[in-house]
């Protein structure tokens, strides 16, 4: 418990960080960060699989796009002013949210926790994700296909006659 | 109050960290930092479900779960980013505000 909370600590200190950053470049750093933190976590929930993923597309892959969507709009990370204050108090409304949360949430998340129900078997996660999930197999390769015609689209060049 | 498993912690700081991203995608008028807004509150739902899981023995399930949000995060990401640099190549701004050339 006390590495699951550790753990948190971490990640919601980070996100607050992330948002609080003048410069995008530390946010984005700061996510990748985060998504270090949650693969850690879900090692820790015998996970492996899904905290491989994180760790690869969402500390790797969509740092990478970040920092470069970045420096492709640099001159406008500058130029951009916002009002500071609504960032700067997000600490102190962070922890009264908490606090509120943890007074009026925390018996209502405990009831749920009475609705478990442990399953008979268990299939292997390849086995889910073809046999029992295939819709979202479906889903996923449509979206895929989606965002490649999206981008192929946005940046198309067109040939000089 | 008695904690009978880290169940409610895990959703307790999940809550926090949707709500942190989702104070910054409203409050912002920074693309970019939407963005990331969005990135932060999907942290927040992948702690949710994967909690949920080791909480039900159902681990693998959440997994399989974890892995399309994953897909679909980075697929979001990736084309938000693309529209953002194309808006900054034609209006030379991620403000926004000043995305209004379709105004009538």
């Amino acid at each position: 418990m006390t590495y699951n909370l550790f753990i948190y600590l971490i990640i919601t200190i980070v996100a607050i960080t992330a948002v609080m950053a003048r410069k995008m470049l530390i946010s984005a750093i700061m996510l990748a960060v985060a998504s270090i933190a949650l693969s850690l976590l879900m090692f820790k929930f015998s996970a492996p699989w899904a905290a491989l993923f994180e760790l690869s597309v969402c500390a790797g892959l969509i740092t990478v796009l970040f920092i470069s969507a970045v420096s492709l709009v640099k001159k406008e990370d500058m130029a951009l002013k916002e009002s500071r204050a609504k960032f700067t108090i997000l600490p102190l409304i962070s922890g009264a949210v908490f606090i509120f949360m943890a007074i009026f949430l925390m018996p209502y998340f405990e009831s749920l926790s009475g609705f478990t129900r442990n399953p008979e078997i268990q299939p292997k996660v390849g086995e889910i994700i073809w046999k029992f999930r295939s819709a979202d197999l479906l889903g996923q390769i449509t979206i895929l296909a989606a965002a490649v015609f999206v981008v192929k689209s946005v940046f198309y060049k067109r040939s000089e006659q | 109050m008695t904690l009978t498993s880290t169940f409610s912690l895990d959703w307790l700081f999940a809550a926090l960290i949707i709500f942190i991203g989702a104070y910054c995608m409203v409050l912002t008028r920074n693309l970019i930092k939407q963005l990331i807004g969005l990135e932060i509150i999907s942290k927040g739902v992948m702690i949710a479900i994967i909690s949920s899981g080791a909480m039900s023995g159902n681990t693998n399930l959440a997994q399989a779960i974890i892995i399309t949000v994953i897909l679909v995060e980075a697929v979001i990401v990736a084309t938000g980013l693309a529209l953002l640099v194309k808006g900054y190549r034609l209006n030379e701004n991620i403000d926004v505000k000043k995305l209004d050339n379709l105004r009538g």
